[in-house]
């Protein structure tokens, strides 16, 4: 998955397991830019009676470089706190939810938002440091099913705030926008339409998308573009260096936890440490060997140096045509470093490369989201394999909600992008037939601001 | 409360953290740590591999909880908080 339980250590700490980063220029707000990160990933929606929510012991931030270093200029960090009105029931509610107020409601998350504009990234980890934007700011309740949270779009849509310096926030639950076939990847790398062709072969199926039942932790935030570039202007060239913003998200949790005896919650010492960031989706899970995942989570963007030699020959371009003998010759057979994908992954593609678009951060490697914002959002008919695609609105592009990572990093992955760089390589035919093959339904997403969809109830969907 | 004497504590905290922190600490460390009012001690016990954690537990009340491996001790001693709170820059 994009990053949903990608690293061992992380595996173990849902609440604080950045699962998906999206950064996109707001489709009805082009002025702004809407940066989300998702954390509690593969959340059944009948998992109560104490549904899913935020860590009260995990920092949450979202780190945006504007001049190319790596290094976090803007951050955003969301903290929260829950509060329990009667702790006498085992209900989370003891009524429907009508309203985000409710007292039937029984327990409850709230959260404060910071922004911090330094360069150095110690700053941004200080506790309660950075200039407050919002405080004890609701978020929704679960989706519980139709008698305790009847009208679910109207509860999420109250607890959309608009706080200080023109600045939007959410967050609480949503579905999962994130769409792969789970089963068959993880299957030594099946993909159910060509699994005829497959090492161990089978008769060809359908791909099957487990997360669209699945909801997921969502932290939104829409910020004026000119409150994120470095001249705090709105560029209109895309190809200005000062139009591409660098993107990533990350959690973290203080280097010591000290249990008590008597069922209280834990507390926290010392410094924030990092356990889990996200800029490219499948950075951590499929570039990256199992050996290492844990180091990627813990350290910096500005660290990615050692990674390099990753993106450079990627594991996966080597199982491809063993997993699939005979179909992809020309990829078997190059050998040289996957410039492409550096580009892609952690450098940005500079100027020259795709006509009238650039999305170059300069030349040290970083695994960020790269979002060009004189770039105007598609807004008609915007296609889902972004820059591959031929839009250049979405991934690389940044990240839009409905963008399908797997069908665009597979294609690149066996060699559609190659010729990007190297006009001597020629794509094996059957890149054309990698694919997601999945069309996430109507109802994933939303066309306004968190973008995600309403997350499945537990009634509903009891099963996943 | 007084299960664990300052003496042993220090001789403990000495030989698992202190001594291996400080080895292992770069020379502009080691001076930013500083040695004003130390102890100076001269351990004998094993180094365990895993964290030894000392923390105030109570400051008002002098308590210091030490665990190691699966064992926990809590005594007084009030001038180590203080030390530990000075150190803190809490005091």
């Amino acid at each position: 998955m994009s990053s949903h339980r990608e690293a061992p250590s992380i595996s173990q700490d849902p609440a604080a397991d950045n699962a998906d980063t999206y950064a996109f220029v707001s489709p009805d707000d082009p002025s702004t830019v809407t940066i989300i990160t998702n954390y509690v990933p593969l959340e059944g929606p009948p998992g109560g009676p104490n549904f899913f929510e935020f860590g009260d012991d995990v920092l949450y931030s979202i780190y945006i470089d504007n001049d190319g270093d790596a290094l976090p200029d803007i951050t955003y960090q969301f903290q929260f706190n829950t509060k329990i009105r009667n702790e006498d029931t085992f209900l989370y509610n003891t009524g429907p939810i009508e309203k985000i107020d409710s007292l039937n409601w029984n327990k409850r998350q709230f959260y404060s938002v910071h922004v911090i504009h330094s360069h150095h990234k110690d700053n941004h980890e200080r506790d309660g440091g950075g200039d407050l934007l919002g405080d004890n700011l609701a978020c929704p309740p679960c989706n519980v099913g139709p008698r305790s949270t009847p009208n679910y779009d109207a509860l999420a849509a109250s607890a959309v705030h608009h706080i200080a310096r023109d600045v939007t926030v959410f967050a609480g639950q949503r579905n999962d926008g994130f769409f792969v076939d789970l089963g068959a990847i993880f299957d030594l790398g099946d993909i159910r339409e060509l699994q005829e062709h497959h090492v161990i072969p089978s008769a060809a199926g359908h791909s099957v998308d487990p997360l669209k039942t699945l909801n997921i932790h969502t932290i939104a935030i829409k910020v004026p573009i000119s409150h994120l570039t470095r001249d705090h202007t709105m560029p209109s060239d895309p190809m200005s260096p000062g139009a591409v913003l660098g993107i990533w998200g990350g959690a973290s949790r203080r280097k010591v936890q000290v249990r008590s005896e008597n069922g209280k919650p834990s507390k926290g010492s010392g410094p924030w440490v990092q356990v889990s960031r996200l800029g490219n989706p499948l950075f951590n899970e499929v570039i990256v060997p199992v050996g290492d995942k844990d180091r990627w989570n813990a350290v910096d963007p500005s660290d990615d140096k050692g990674f390099e030699k990753y993106v450079n020959q990627p594991e996966l371009a080597k199982l491809l045509p063993v997993l699939y003998p005979g179909v992809f010759p020309n990829l078997a057979a190059y050998s040289k470093d996957r410039a492409d994908l550096h580009a892609i992954l952690l450098t940005g593609i500079p100027s020259g490369v795709v006509p009238g678009f650039q999305n170059f951060t300069g030349p040290k490697p970083a695994d960020m989201l790269r979002l060009n914002v004189a770039i105007p959002p598609t807004t008609s008919n915007p296609n889902a394999l972004g820059l591959v695609g031929g839009d250049a609105a979405g991934f690389p592009n940044g990240r839009r909600v409905f963008d399908d990572i797997v069908s665009i990093e597979l294609k690149a992955i066996a060699g559609a992008t190659i010729p990007l760089v190297d006009p001597s390589f020629t794509p094996d035919g059957a890149v054309g037939l990698v694919s997601s093959y999945l069309e996430p339904g109507v109802d994933r997403f939303q066309s306004d601001f968190p973008y995600l969809g309403t997350p499945h109830d537990g009634y509903d969907t009891p099963s996943s | 409360m007084e299960r664990l004497s300052r003496r042993s504590f220090m001789k403990i905290a000495g030989a698992a953290t202190g001594a291996a922190a400080l080895a292992a600490a770069p020379p502009m460390a080691r001076a930013a740590i500083g040695e004003e009012g130390a102890v100076r001690t001269h351990p004998t016990a094993d180094v365990p591999e895993e964290p030894l954690v000392a923390y105030v537990r109570d400051a008002q009340r002098g308590e210091v909880t030490v665990t190691s491996g699966t064992a926990e001790h809590t005594y007084r001693d009030r001038a180590l908080v203080q030390r530990l709170l000075r150190a803190a820059g809490r005091a």
